[in-house]
C-alpha cells in the first residue's frame, strides 16, 4: 500500500502518556473520509514508525476519532488503516506480552482472541472485511480498545496499574528536570 | 502497540550489564533475564549478548570516544544498552534505523528515559563519523581480549597467537557425537537430513557430525533417547583415546556436565566406571545425561585432589582427568571468559591442576594410564605442568602414540602432550597429555 501523502509534509504528532485523562474519552465514527483524515493518517504512520510502535489510535494522539493504524511487519512493508473498525467474528485464545507507546517501557502479558474477522472503511472511503490473526489480531484489538477508551494496563491488577502509573509520572518529572 | 523490539534490546543490556559489571557468567545472565521475554524473542537476545560481550573491548572504546563523560555508576545498564546499539549498527544485518530507534526506546523499558537523548546522540554520531574505520586504539580493542591474554597467547604461541585469537572471536559451530552403539554416523546424518537439518563428518572424530546451522537439541531426532549428544569433536578424542587400551575400572575425575562419561560408556556400557564431581548440583546433569543414554555410572561427590575423602581404596587402570582450567580453548562459545578470568586466576588453575593430577596419581595402578585433558590453550596449564608432574614422579612416563592417525594433523606436538587450536577443522581448543604408570 502506497501512502497517499507526500512524506515531506507529514508530520510527527505528540503521544498521549498513561495516566492523562484524554487517553479516557471515547472516540466517535468517522463521517467523512477526505483529505483531512487521510493527511491525519500519514502523520500517525509516521509517528507509530519513529515510536516504534505497531500500531496507534488516533485516541493516542488526542485525535477522538475511530481510526487507527498497524503495520506488523520488520520492514514496514504491510501498513494498514482502519477507520470506524468493527469485530464482526472472533476465535480462540491468545495471550501475548504487549506494550503501549502510550505507557512506554511497560510490557505485561494480555489475553485475546486469537483470529479476528474485522469490517471497515479504508482510506477511499470503501467498507471491507479483513482476516487477522496472530501479532496482527492482537494489535487490532488493542488499538479497538483505545477507541473505547481502555488500556492495556486495564487487564493487569488493580496494585499493578497504580505501580505503573506512580512510576510513569515519577520518571515524567523527573525527565522535565533533567532535559 | 509498541513493537517489542525495545524490550529485547533492554534485556540484552541487563545480559551484558550483569556480566561486564557485575560478572556474572553470561549463561547465567541469559537464564536469569530471558524469562522477561517470550520465546520467540530470546534467540534475538542471544544473539546480542554474545556478539556484544564477543566485541565488548572494541564497543567499549567506541563509546569511550562518544560520551563526554563516562556513565554513572548506577547508570552502567545504558553503557551496556549503548553497546547493543553499536553492536548491532556495526555487526549485524538489522537496519540503521530499526538499531536505532528500538535501541532509544529501550531506554524508557530500563527506566532510563532521561539517558534516551545521550543513547540517540551516540548512535547518530557512530554513523556519521564511521567510527568504525577508525583503527583501534588498543591491542585489546583490536583483538578484543584483555591485554593480559593477548601477552601469554603471543608468548605461547609466537607464530599462530593471530590465528588462536581471531578463530575466539568467531562464532563455534554445533557439534553432535553420534551414538555409534546404537548405529553408525552415515545412517544419524540421513535422519538428520531427512529431518531438513544439514551435517558434515570428520575423519579426525570418527563419531562426530558438524552441523551446519545450530539447532534446538528438541529438533535432533533421537536426542532425547540418547541417539547423539552435542559436544564438540575436540572433546570426543578423549574417550576412544583412553578406552583404546581396553579397562575395566575406570575414573572420569570431573564429571559435570556428563559429556565426557557418556562417551566412555558408549565405547564400552561393561566398563565400572565412578563419576566424580565436587559439585553435587552439577553432578545431577551427569545422572540426568545418562539417564538420558541409557547408561550407568557409579556417581561420586568429591574433591578431585582429595581422594581420602571418596575413594575406596581399589585402584583404577584408566583415570580421565579433564581438568578445570582457564577453557582459554573455547573462548569462541563462551566469550565471557575474556571478561570474567583475570591473569591471576591462571596460577590459581595451575596449581588446583597440579593438586588434583598429583593426588589422583596414587589412585592408578600400574601399567594403567591417566588422561590429562584440559579445553586451555595455556602452557602454563598444559605441557609446562605436565612436564613438570613427570619431572617429580619416576614411575611417570607419556605414551606419545595417538589412538588415531587422522588426529594427526591437527595435534600439535608440545614438549608434553598434543594441543589442538582452536578454530583447527572447526573444533574447539584442547589439550591432551596420556600418561602411563610404569610396572616396577
Amino acid at each position: 500500500m502506497v501512502l497517499r501523502v507526500a512524506p515531506e509534509i507529514m508530520a510527527k504528532l505528540k503521544i498521549l502518556e498513561f495516566p492523562d485523562p484524554r487517553l479516557r474519552k471515547k472516540a466517535v465514527p468517522v463521517e467523512s473520509v477526505n483529505d483531512e483524515l487521510r493527511t491525519l493518517i500519514g502523520d500517525m504512520f509516521e509517528t507509530m514508525y519513529d515510536a516504534p510502535g505497531i500500531g496507534l489510535a488516533a485516541t493516542q494522539v488526542d485525535v477522538h476519532k475511530r481510526l487507527l493504524v498497524a503495520d506488523v511487519s520488520p520492514d514496514k512493508s504491510e501498513p494498514h488503516a482502519l477507520i470506524n473498525p468493527v469485530i464482526v467474528e472472533k476465535d480462540g485464545v491468545t495471550v501475548t506480552d504487549e506494550g503501549c507507546l502510550s505507557v512506554p517501557g511497560y510490557y505485561e502479558e494480555v489475553e485475546r482472541a486469537e483470529q479476528i474477522r474485522v469490517r471497515f472503511l479504508d482510506r477511499d472511503g470503501e467498507e471491507r472485511e479483513m482476516e487477522a490473526t496472530g501479532l496482527l489480531a492482537v494489535c487490532i484489538q488493542h488499538e479497538m480498545d483505545h477507541l473505547e477508551g481502555k488500556l492495556f494496563v486495564d487487564y493487569l491488577s488493580e496494585a499493578k496499574r497504580q505501580r505503573i502509573r506512580k512510576k510513569l509520572e515519577k520518571e515524567r518529572r523527573h525527565t522535565a528536570v533533567v532535559m | 502497540m509498541a513493537s517489542a523490539g525495545a524490550r529485547t534490546r533492554a534485556v540484552a543490556a541487563e545480559v551484558v550489564d550483569a556480566v561486564v559489571s557485575a560478572g556474572q557468567s553470561l549463561d547465567a545472565a541469559i537464564a536469569a533475564h530471558e524469562g522477561k521475554l517470550p520465546p520467540g524473542d530470546r534467540s534475538l537476545l542471544r544473539m546480542l549478548s554474545y556478539g556484544v560481550v564477543r566485541h565488548q573491548f572494541r564497543l567499549q572504546e567506541w563509546i569511550d570516544a562518544l560520551v563526554s563523560r563516562p556513565f554513572r555508576k548506577r547508570d552502567s545498564v545504558v553503557n551496556a544498552l549503548l553497546a547493543v546499539g553499536l553492536y548491532q549498527l556495526r555487526d549485524t544485518r538489522i537496519p540503521d534505523h530499526a538499531a536505532v530507534s528500538q535501541t532509544v526506546e529501550a531506554t524508557r523499558a530500563l527506566r532510563r528515559p532521561q539517558l534516551a537523548g545521550v543513547v540517540n546522540a551516540c548512535l547518530r554520531r557512530f554513523g556519521r563519523e564511521d567510527l568504525a574505520s577508525v583503527p583501534a586504539r588498543s591491542e585489546a580493542s583490536k583483538w578484543n581480549h584483555p591485554a593480559w591474554l593477548i601477552e601469554r597467547l603471543r608468548a605461547d604461541w609466537p607464530d599462530d597467537a593471530a590465528a588462536i585469537l581471531t578463530a575466539n572471536n568467531a562464532r563455534a559451530p554445533m557439534w553432535l557425537r553420534v551414538n555409534t552403539a546404537r548405529q553408525d554416523v552415515a545412517d544419524y546424518a540421513r535422519r538428520l537430513a531427512d529431518a531438513g537439518i544439514g551435517a558434515t563428518s570428520w575423519d579426525g572424530v570418527p563419531g562426530a557430525l558438524r552441523l551446519a546451522e545450530p539447532q534446538s537439541v528438541d529438533d535432533l531426532p533421537g536426542f532425547a533417547d540418547g541417539d547423539v549428544s552435542v559436544q564438540d569433536a575436540a572433546a570426543q578424542v578423549a574417550g576412544p583415546w583412553l578406552m583404546a587400551a581396553q579397562p575395566r575400572r575406570v575414573l572420569d575425575a570431573c564429571a559435570a556436565p556428563g559429556g565426557k562419561t557418556g562417551h566412555l560408556l558408549e565405547l564400552d556400557p561393561g566398563i565400572a566406571l565412578t563419576a566424580l564431581d565436587s559439585d553435587p548440583e552439577r553432578l545431577g546433569r551427569v545422572s540426568e545425561n545418562l539417564a538420558r543414554l541409557g547408561l550407568d555410572a557409579t556417581i561420586v561427590a568429591g574433591d578431585a585432589s582429595k581422594p581420602e575423602e571418596w575413594w575406596d581404596g581399589k585402584q583404577f587402570d584408566a583415570i580421565l582427568l579433564d581438568a578445570p582450567c582457564s577453557a582459554t580453548g573455547v573462548i569462541r562459545r563462551h566469550p565471557d571468559i575474556k571478561l570474567l578470568r583475570r591473569d591471576a586466576d591462571i596460577d590459581a588453575l595451575r596449581a588446583l591442576q597440579r593438586r588434583m593430577i598429583d593426588a589422583l596419581w596414587p589412585l592408578l595402578q600400574p601399567g594403567g594410564r591417566l588422561l590429562y585433558v584440559t579445553c586451555s590453550v595455556l602452557a602454563a596449564e598444559n605441557d609446562t605442568l605436565v612436564k613438570g608432574f613427570l619431572e617429580t614422579h619416576d614411575d611417570a612416563v607419556e605414551d606419545t602414540v595417538l589412538h588415531n592417525n587422522n588426529i594427526r594433523d591437527v595435534m600439535r606436538r608440545k614438549a608434553c602432550g598434543y594441543q589442538v587450536l582452536p578454530g583447527t577443522a572447526g573444533v574447539d581448543g584442547f589439550f591432551f597429555a596420556c600418561l602411563v604408570k610404569k610396572v616396577s
